[in-house]
């Protein structure tokens, strides 16, 4: 008899997501429907212009997310810092491409980075990090690049890749200098850590690139107007709302690939699964993290070029990473932290309740609107994700860890 | 032979009671001395001074109660610049006079309602008949009133968020509380809330005289460290300190999870509201950017830098960031590059001196000593210093400009570590005294390199020659990669001066920031538990007396005289 009241009580539970979805759904078809005689101005061009915004930047919170949900896949750490990391590939793009020439110390740090990272490179050739090739190249670099980067202006494309480059060669410092001597330490300790190197990146910021609102126009054709016509009314958009789908899925596409398909992919879902026992069978698990770390500040190094690209302008260094970088947070958790669809899934999420939510609930002669609440959502689902199914949607049941 | 054993222990108890006795006339001493250099801190015309006391011990409430739920019972929590808002904004509320309303309501974009603005505690008393506490020179009574409401409302908020720390633990439970933080900053300036917060704008015009006050902000601090002192050694406290080493393990002797973690978190945010009260009279206004999760971030500095746990190491830790906050504004200033290179070479050679200096100690079996402790101070402080420095050429003319008030700080630890070797003098304790007197000659060492002559740089020879010097215990190559490069970079700044690209200016912003960031990554790689520790603060350390650490003798005896049917036998024996 027990087990009959317990086997319905599991299934109401299993029907809950379910008619959750159908209830959300619900509303909004309800809502669209009750707008739609409520002013001409929510006609369907409207909503289609929100799903793509917020499609967009769903995809945008997706770049983020999925540095996080790597991250704690393999060393259950919150990187608190990822969001200053976003941030510096953000700036590390604008100093690329941009006209303006900037600071010595500037240069001079992404000229040290990218020197870095071609050191990495030909060790794998002289197999030596103080082979004299590889010293020299890398100090040649330095100067160079130093000389060269104040006033050099790279195409668009060029400037991302080498932020990308710039922003992993960071990621890799953060976790050698920082995390990497807290290994054995309590988690807390390794979370108080990343929090002291996300303050210690703001600022670092807003000593070496800026104190104030920057620009962000270079020149290219992504972000060119885009008008369609749906039902006989203008969606007013720019190409953006396609670019950066694109290149998320591209994106996500060649990580999951790596991961599923390559060694070293292999040898980071072993150390997810079990860092000791993966170490005991041969993997090198340092290694495996900074190619997690490597991965993640590559995909939050494309995920601020498209930040930058799609506001026009970036906020200065010490706030730009926070919100960003939280709300990818809460969409790592909201899908399920540890899982690469999750964090995906869960960044839609947040985009779709942070934009589409507004424009199914906007201002009218009657309602205020929700828009000035629209921060606070991801904080609320991140705590009810958390209270109520901290595996989140997709994933692993994580009832012993949290 | 059980009689000797009883009244060897009958003598340590005397022995304890007669310390008991010492302890408590030491103290009262103590405090007496306190609040006479209190008094005379409060008497040199400096606001600058009084301004950094206040503030310490405003952050000092808001840490130590902090310090209840993070150090005491293990749950770190990161949501308390939201419970200090809360605090803040109910004190400058309810200290509303009615020439800052009518500021208020002459303003346009004012988004106070009526309700809100007659919320004053003064036209409130006013109206009920309560007239002889809606005077001006009561004001100090309607403030108390004030801040305990605050501290009140704020500990409700507190019992709610307390409630996720039953389900969660860990980094989750931190993300919630630090989401609980946001919410209550973000949700304050919407429309919910807007009459309440005025929106952006926010108050001006909370007296500050509460705030600024070296006896206001310092009484109350000694109130809360009092009260969470005692409520540290009460069973309350114990069994927060259970929780802390093991929950399952204090479940099981019976302590009750619920009722102890949202006490603690309710306990922990009534301070926090008193100490967002003082803080909006410190500013003598309440906005919303007062109130950053940066403002959580300080307190986490001083706790974890401090000492986990540790009332005594968060005060110390509060003080060493508030100096840093105070002080080290002039590092934040437009200076030319060699400066700051020359800087960036003293920093480097100083951090490879200070890894090899612990590494040394590692190396040779000991474990770091206690004076490695005040040399890793000393060196943070002289790093500051030498930001005070920087636009002033000369020894001489830094020490008049800022050594007052630096010594003042380097008195306290310097006053202690003599007379503790006074007290005992054995050769040991020497080597305290030369932590403390080396620390101090550091500060003008470091203070001087900035002057950029031959002459104060070659004072930083030692330190590289501690870094350079063949050694059996430091053969490990980034120490010498610190020295290399801190030699190059002074080298670069002082010889290359003529340099075109070291002529050009830059602005050290937000270098406390970053400074403090450092030191909590370094003092959690090095010392994650914090420089005390979990140590209090006990007369027993000046006397060089056996505190908390029984031997196995000692155990057993203490077993022995807690078992009743041993003590009765002896009884009767002795009988």
């Amino acid at each position: 008899m027990a087990s009959q009241t317990q086997r319905a009580y599991i299934k109401w539970r299993n029907w809950l997501p379910g008619l959750l979805v159908l209830a959300i759904l619900i509303t909004i078809i309800w809502r669209i429907s009750y707008l739609g005689q409520v002013s001409e101005r929510f006609n369907a061009a409207f909503f289609i212009r929100a799903f793509t915004e917020s499609f967009k930047l769903g995809s945008l919170y997706a770049l983020i997310a999925i540095g996080y949900t790597l991250v704690y896949g393999i060393i259950r750490l919150i990187n608190f810092a990822h969001g200053e990391v976003f941030m510096v590939g953000a700036f590390a793009s604008y100093f690329l491409f941009s006209q303006t020439p900037y600071g010595l110390l500037t240069a001079f740090l992404m000229a040290a980075t990218i020197a870095y990272g071609l050191m990495r490179v030909l060790e794998l050739w002289r197999g030596s990090m103080t082979d004299p090739v590889v010293l020299a190249g890398g100090a040649v670099t330095v100067l160079v690049g130093t000389l060269i980067l104040q006033s050099v202006s790279l195409p668009f494309i060029v400037a991302i890749l080498f932020s990308m480059l710039v922003t992993g060669v960071l990621g890799i410092l953060i976790d050698r200098i920082a995390y990497k001597p807290l290994r054995t330490a309590p988690r807390n300790s390794l979370l108080i850590t990343a929090i002291a190197v996300s303050f210690f990146l703001q600022n670092f910021g807003l000593l070496t690139f800026t104190n104030r609102q920057t620009p962000y126009r270079p020149e290219t054709n992504w972000n060119a107007p885009l008008t369609f016509n749906v039902g006989g009314n203008p969606v007013i958009t720019n190409w953006l709302v396609a670019v950066i789908p694109v290149i998320t899925i591209v994106l996500v596409v060649a990580l999951t690939q790596f991961v599923n398909r390559t060694k070293l992919g292999r040898a980071m879902r072993a150390s997810a699964q079990d860092a000791e026992v993966a170490q005991m069978m041969g993997v090198s698990v340092d290694k495996v993290i900074a190619t997690t770390f490597l991965l993640g500040s590559i995909l939050a190094a494309a995920g601020g070029a498209m930040w930058g690209l799609n506001f026009g302008s970036l906020n200065q260094p010490a706030v730009l990473g926070i919100l960003p970088g939280i709300k990818a947070f809460a969409a790592a958790v909201i899908g399920g932290i540890g899982s690469l669809p999750g964090a995906v899934i869960g960044a839609m999420v947040i985009g779709f309740s942070e934009n589409f939510l507004t424009a199914v609930f906007p201002r009218t002669s009657e309602f205020q609107g929700i828009t000035e609440f629209k921060d606070t959502f991801a904080f609320v689902l991140l705590i009810v994700v958390l209270l109520v199914k901290p595996s989140g949607i997709v994933g692993e049941d994580l009832s012993e860890k949290v | 032979m059980t009689q000797e054993r009883l009244e060897m222990a009958k003598a340590e108890a005397a022995s304890m009671e007669d310390n008991r006795g010492r302890n408590t006339v030491l103290a009262v001493i103590g405090l007496g001395v306190l609040i006479v250099v209190l008094a005379l801190l409060n008497s040199i015309d400096s606001s600058k001074l009084r301004d950094a006391i206040a503030l310490f011990a405003i952050w000092g409430i808001a840490t130590v109660s902090l310090n209840l739920i993070n150090g005491i019972t293990g749950i770190l929590s990161l949501g308390h610049h939201g419970f200090m808002l809360i605090g803040g904004y109910t004190t400058a509320l309810l200290l509303l006079d009615p020439a800052t309303k009518a500021n208020i309501e002459n303003s346009a974009r004012s988004q106070m309602t009526d309700f809100t603005l007659g919320l004053g505690l003064q036209e409130s008393f006013a109206s009920w008949g309560l007239g002889f506490i809606a005077t001006d020179g009561t004001l100090w009574v309607r403030f108390l009133i004030a801040i305990l409401l605050g501290g009140l409302l704020s500990a409700l908020v507190g019992l709610i968020v307390g409630f996720p720390s039953l389900r969660l633990r860990g980094d989750y439970l931190a993300i919630v509380t630090f989401g609980f933080g946001e919410i209550i900053r973000l949700l304050a300036s919407t429309r919910v809330f807007a009459p309440f917060t005025n929106g952006a704008l926010g108050f001006q015009g909370v007296p500050s005289e509460f705030g600024k006050s070296v006896w206001w902000t310092c009484g109350l601090l000694a109130l809360t460290v009092a009260a969470i002192a005692k409520l540290k050694y009460s069973s309350f406290g114990r069994a927060l300190l259970g929780i802390r080493e093991d929950e399952i393990a204090a479940e099981a002797m019976g302590v009750d999870l619920a009722y102890h973690k949202v006490f603690a978190f309710a306990l922990s945010a009534f301070f926090a509201g008193i100490a967002g009260g003082l803080w909006v009279s410190w500013l003598g206004g309440a906005r919303l950017d007062f109130f950053l999760f940066q403002l959580t971030f300080f307190f986490l500095v001083s706790i974890s830098v401090g000492g986990v746990g540790s009332i005594t190491g968060v005060l110390l830790g509060t003080a060493l960031v508030v100096f840093v906050r105070q002080y080290g504004d002039p590092l934040e200033q437009v200076y030319s590059l060699d400066t700051w290179v020359r800087f960036a070479g003293v920093v480097l050679l100083l951090a490879g001196a200070g890894l090899m200096l612990y590494r040394s100690a590692n190396r040779t079996g000991r474990r770091l000593p206690k004076a490695a402790n005040l040399w890793v101070v000393g060196s943070v402080l002289a790093l500051v210093f030498l930001g005070l420095n920087t636009n002033y050429g000369a020894l001489g003319q830094w020490l008049t400009q800022f050594g007052r008030g630096a010594y003042l700080w380097a008195a306290l630890p310097l006053l202690l570590v003599a007379s503790r070797t006074l007290l005992n003098p054995q050769k040991r304790f020497y080597l305290d005294l030369v932590a403390v007197l080396s620390f101090l000659g550091l500060v003008v060492v470091v203070g001087s390199v900035a002057g950029n002559t031959w002459a104060t740089n070659l004072t930083l020879v030692p330190l590289a020659l501690l870094i350079f010097l063949p050694s059996e215990t430091s053969a490990k190559a980034d120490v010498y990669w610190f020295g290399a490069l801190g030699l190059i970079a002074l080298l670069l700044g002082s010889v290359a001066i003529d340099l075109g690209v070291l002529q050009t200016t830059f602005r050290g912003f937000g270098i406390r920031a970053i400074f403090l960031s450092v030191l909590l990554t370094v003092t959690m790689i090095f010392r994650p538990e914090g420089i005390l520790g979990r140590a209090e603060f006990s007369w027993a350390w000046l006397f060089n007396e056996r505190r908390d650490k029984p031997n196995d003798e000692e155990r057993a005896q203490d077993a022995w005289l807690s078992n009743p049917e041993l003590n009765q036998q002896a009884a009767q024996e002795a009988s």
